[in-house]
């Protein structure tokens, strides 16, 4: 324990690199399945179209992926024989956006449905008949489902900053350009490493703790 | 502004909702739109303020075509059913709209204060909109489209869902609301009452067809036909080979002309005096017994004349 105190108070430069890279990844993938989660979550929270029910039915099963089933499947198309092979992105940072992207945008659409779903129904209409073009409703009715779709951002961050199995299949763990802290742990581990590995979890913890946090803050600050 | 309803069609899964060869709203007019539930009188606002596009023909607000754009929809303020909130105070409700209007911040507040001050909530705007009783509530909603001073006002069955005290006081201070801040009001509603007591004119709606259209003596003078009559609370009864209409309390005991046979199922004591309620020719007639009529008997047969009437078709 000890050990592992002082590796997180000696700065070391390369655990910077790695807690650097596990919020830029993480990060750039939560923010790009809010672009598309936000939208889509909208879309079958309020639109009324065939195959909709199935599509939700989708999303939800999706919350629940097993990222090393998405690592897999993203694997298997980046890998230098597969697909989107030609595009040379396998074990590289962007594989593992577009996989932690993968098993994030389920999450956002799901929770954003739930929140605008769980607004009064006739709310669009109100603020249509008030004299709020398509955007400003949008606008207002995010604002007005604030809690849900904060919960969203945090529900996808939480889930791919701690997921290990798509990181390790699609980034491959190397040194100093696609390891980010889960891996590092795994690989702490399986050397017996374990100080540093209790040292890496606890850092993961505290980062998800201080990220979720900063959300609560901003959820709650209107709410208090 | 005058509303005008054009050959309007509006077909919902197949079924045809609404189905209006011509109507108009004159300006400065409050008329009612009555009708049963499923009627199409919901239907027919949500088409006037642009929510909802005609399957065929147009409304034209003081000439101008409807659209689902925002410039249509700035011609009217429109009171929903349900009071329906943005979270925050009552106070950010009625700015909202306003605000969306792009009305000058300045003059916001004093209109807030106006329609606070007309419509008695004055105590409560900068509660949450959303922890409101059903009465105060609903007169948010009502302040809310009104504040707008929109051409054209739109009142989705205002006094629906309020517990009956805030329904009599709504009663009386409507009429005031909208003399002072609605040009021409088109309201809904189910309720004979409050169409005749808030509206000057009368459009009778069912199965999605006005029956009957105009000032709302005249519409009651003249029910076109035995739908319309007994939504204007007629009871319809065939007598000498036609169809008449007589007004609710407008019939007695006793022989005279147009005398019918009612066959009396029970006597209903309300207190003061008695009702004979039972069967003419089929149709179920309510009679107030005056105190020297005598006090029938379940099953017996008590001739009632009508006291008015008029002719339905």
């Amino acid at each position: 324990m000890r050990e592992a105190i002082l590796l997180l108070l000696g700065g070391d430069a390369e655990l910077y690199g790695i807690i650097g890279r596990t919020l830029a990844i993480s990060g750039m993938a939560t923010l790009v399945a809010m672009l598309v989660g936000v939208p889509l979550g909208y879309a079958l929270a309020r639109g009324r179209f065939p195959g909709r029910t199935l599509l939700l039915g989708a999303v939800n099963t999706g919350m629940g992926m097993p990222p090393v089933v998405v690592g897999l499947v993203v694997w298997l198309l980046l890998t230098r024989s597969g697909p989107l092979g030609d595009w040379g992105l396998i074990y590289t940072r962007e594989a593992m956006v577009v996989a932690q992207f993968v098993i994030a945008t389920p999450l956002v659409v799901g929770f954003t449905a739930a929140s605008i779903q769980a607004l009064p129904a006739q709310l669009p209409d109100l603020l249509a008949s008030l004299g709020a073009g398509r955007l400003r409703t949008l606008w207002i009715l995010s604002a007005e489902a604030r809690l849900g779709l904060l919960a969203a951002v945090m529900a996808g961050f939480g889930a791919i900053v701690s997921e290990v199995g798509a990181s390790m299949t699609v980034g491959g763990n190397l040194r100093g350009s696609t390891r980010v802290l889960t891996t590092a742990i795994v690989t702490e581990t399986s050397r017996g490493n374990l100080p540093v590995a209790l040292a890496l979890g606890c850092l993961l913890l505290a980062l998800a703790f201080a990220v979720n946090l900063l959300l609560t803050l901003i959820q709650q600050r209107r709410n208090g | 502004m005058d509303v005008a309803v054009e050959g309007l069609r509006f077909e919902r899964a197949g079924r045809t909702v609404l189905d209006i060869a011509g109507l108009v709203f004159a300006d400065g007019t409050t008329t009612a739109v009555f009708g049963p539930n499923g009627s199409g009188k919901t239907t027919l606002l949500r088409l006037i303020a642009g929510l909802e596009r005609p399957s065929a023909g147009a409304i034209r607000i003081g000439g101008t075509p409807v659209g689902r754009d925002r410039a249509s929809r700035r011609h009217v303020g429109f009171a929903f059913q349900e009071p329906v909130f943005v979270g925050g105070s009552a106070r950010r409700n009625l700015g909202l709209g306003l605000a969306l209007r792009e009305l000058p911040a300045a003059q916001r507040e004093a209109r807030i204060a106006e329609a606070a001050r007309e419509c008695g909530i004055e105590t409560v705007l900068d509660r949450s909109a959303r922890q409101l009783s059903s009465g105060e509530a609903q007169r948010v909603n009502l302040a809310r489209a009104l504040a707008l001073r929109a051409p054209v006002t739109l009142l989705d069955e205002p006094l629906t869902g309020i517990d009956r005290l805030t329904r009599v006081q709504l009663l009386d201070d409507l009429p005031r609301m909208l003399a002072t801040f609605a040009a021409t009001t088109i309201l809904v509603t189910h309720d004979r009452e409050e169409a005749f007591r808030l509206a000057d004119h009368l459009v009778i709606l069912v199965d999605g067809a006005v029956r009957a259209a105009g000032p709302k003596a005249e519409v009651y003078a003249c029910p076109p036909d035995r739908a319309a009559a007994e939504l204007l609370g007629y009871t319809v009864v065939a007598a000498g080979g036609r169809t008449i209409g007589v007004p609710a309390g407008a019939w007695a005991v006793g022989e005279g002309d147009g005398a019918l046979e009612l066959t009396v199922d029970r006597v209903v004591d309300m207190g003061d005096h008695l009702h004979a309620v039972g069967l003419v020719r089929g149709t179920r007639v309510d009679v107030r017994l005056r105190g020297t009529d005598p006090v029938p008997a379940p099953g017996d047969r008590v001739r009632v004349r009508p006291l008015l009437q008029v002719p339905v078709g």
